[in-house]
């Protein structure tokens, strides 16, 4: 497990950042089109929670940001978001409001009541108790 | 009867005569706080552990409680202890990141301990026994399940024919789970020995199937707060107990895929959450100086109590069916608000549905 980690590192740091960039071109397109749910599917999906450079998460963070800004049917999009994506976004979110910017969190806070009522408190706790797989 | 520790370096003995309990005996020998009882059924006999370090085990002789002292040889706090199957044994998980395995020496009528001094690297919190009596699951702080083997030369009987893995050597490691990322709790295995449940501190319970060198494993991930202990009320059932006061019932199906089915009590789910939700958001809009004065009074009502017996954590969960039978119709739950509740499953047979054969 360690060894693994320690590949995904060395070699794939560059590789994962140049994979982020291509889904950040198209999640611009997706927003674009209007289709924020879309987008913000595209960001979650292939996050690279088993990473410990910190530019792969910054990176990816980024991305999640712009697609969760866009966002403005929340319900709409906790309906069409899969259950095992659940326990990310939620990760996401608290990185949201770790960062203190008010647009950020009041976006963040509005997806976290609604986020809570759907997954209930197991979810926030699973982002509480994991320090492994840090967003 | 019934005995417990009322947080305190006690432990007392109740026994229920018709409507009300009555305190038979207190057991004061420890110095700090009990942390593990267990009581045999067929040797009657109590086993205490407590946080300074010592383990009794008392038996009944002539209507008095005499204790015996076991020498643990920990230099932390003992925090868990287990009865194996056949009473000859009994395994005591400590801070030290240590399992003690202690047995009955008859030549020197003496408790001898016999240490798993490897492997764990944080604090164990709970041991389970196998039924073949020899092999020992244990939790950790570490967040990994471990099972071991605890085979004593004198105690234990090799069981050649029935083809378990050779690892008859004492303290050998059979298997380490890796499933949590945080604490893991309580742990059991089910009336066959097939199937390791235990749970996490991240609200999820993990079970593994075939245990041996090429598990089956399961996570499911729960809506709630965590659990703190499971008992297996069946092959295919489950009951979890941990912080939201309420007895969880999990159940395989058919494909031996498990799921959370249903709380025992019945929870006002819907409300509950809604009004901590809005409690919360409440108290964050406070904070950037908007109101929401409507939703207040629906946060004041049912904030707490979810309407069941416990109003606090249950801590661990006990069977009350006879040892050995595959199915367990009543069990008793104790928690941190001080009630020791008994609960029956025989009227919510229907309830529970066709899985509960």
């Amino acid at each position: 497990m360690a060894g693994a980690g320690g590949f995904v590192e060395a070699d794939n740091a560059e590789a994962i950042i140049a994979r982020i960039e291509t889904k950040s071109s198209k999640i611009e397109s997706l927003l674009k089109q209007y289709k924020p749910v879309e987008a913000l599917k595209t960001a979650l999906e292939g996050s690279p929670p088993k990473t410990l450079d910190e530019r792969c998460k910054s990176a990816n963070w980024i991305v999640v940001h712009r697609a969760l800004m866009a966002i403005k049917d929340i319900e709409g999009m906790l309906n069409a978001l899969d259950v095992e994506y659940y326990d990310i976004l939620m990760k996401y979110l608290y990185r949201g409001l770790s960062t203190g910017d008010r647009p950020t969190c009041d976006q963040c806070l509005k997806i976290h009541e609604k986020l809570t009522e759907r997954a209930g408190l197991g979810c926030i706790l699973r982002c509480l108790t994991d320090t492994i797989n840090t967003v | 009867m019934v005995a417990f520790c009322p947080n305190n370096n006690e432990v007392h003995i109740y026994k229920s005569s018709q409507d009300h309990w009555e305190r038979l005996h207190v057991l004061e020998k420890h110095d700090q706080i009990v942390s593990g009882i267990d009581w045999s059924s067929k040797s009657n006999k109590i086993v205490t552990v407590s946080h300074d370090r010592n383990s009794y085990v008392w038996s009944l002789e002539g209507g008095e409680w005499v204790p015996t002292l076991v020498i643990l040889r920990l230099n932390r706090a003992a925090l868990c202890v287990q009865w194996s199957p056949k009473e000859n044994k009994f395994a005591v998980g400590s801070g030290a990141k240590t399992v003690c395995i202690c047995y009955y020496e008859q030549e020197n009528n003496w408790w001898v301990s016999k240490l798993i001094r490897k492997r764990h690297e944080s604090s164990v919190t709970n041991v389970a026994w196998h039924p073949n009596n020899v092999l020992l699951a244990t939790t950790s702080t570490d967040g990994k399940c471990r099972v071991f083997s605890t085979f004593i030369k004198g105690v234990d009987t090799k069981d050649s024919k029935a083809g378990s893995p050779a690892e008859s050597k004492f303290g050998e490691q059979i298997l380490q789970l890796d499933l949590s990322y945080s604490w893991a709790f309580g742990v059991k295995w089910s009336p066959s020995g097939n199937t390791l449940a235990y749970v996490g501190h991240s609200s999820m319970i993990y079970f593994v199937d075939e245990v041996g060198p090429s598990p089956l494993a399961q996570s499911v991930a729960f809506r709630d707060l965590p659990l703190r202990d499971v008992l297996f009320i069946s092959e295919k059932m489950v009951i979890g107990v941990g912080y939201d006061s309420n007895p969880m019932v999990f159940v395989a199906d058919d494909t031996g895929i498990w799921s959370f089915i249903r709380y025992i009590g019945e929870k006002k789910a819907e409300s509950s959450s809604a009004s901590y939700s809005s409690q919360f958001s409440e108290a964050f809009t406070k904070l950037y100086g908007q109101s929401k004065a409507t939703t207040a009074n629906e946060a004041s009502e049912s904030s707490k109590s979810g309407g069941g017996v416990h109003d606090n954590c249950i801590n661990s969960i006990v069977s009350l069916s006879k040892a050995g039978s595959p199915k367990v119709m009543r069990f008793s739950t104790s928690g941190l608000d001080g009630k020791i509740a008994i609960w029956n499953l025989e009227n919510m047979q229907e309830e529970l549905g066709h899985q509960f054969q």
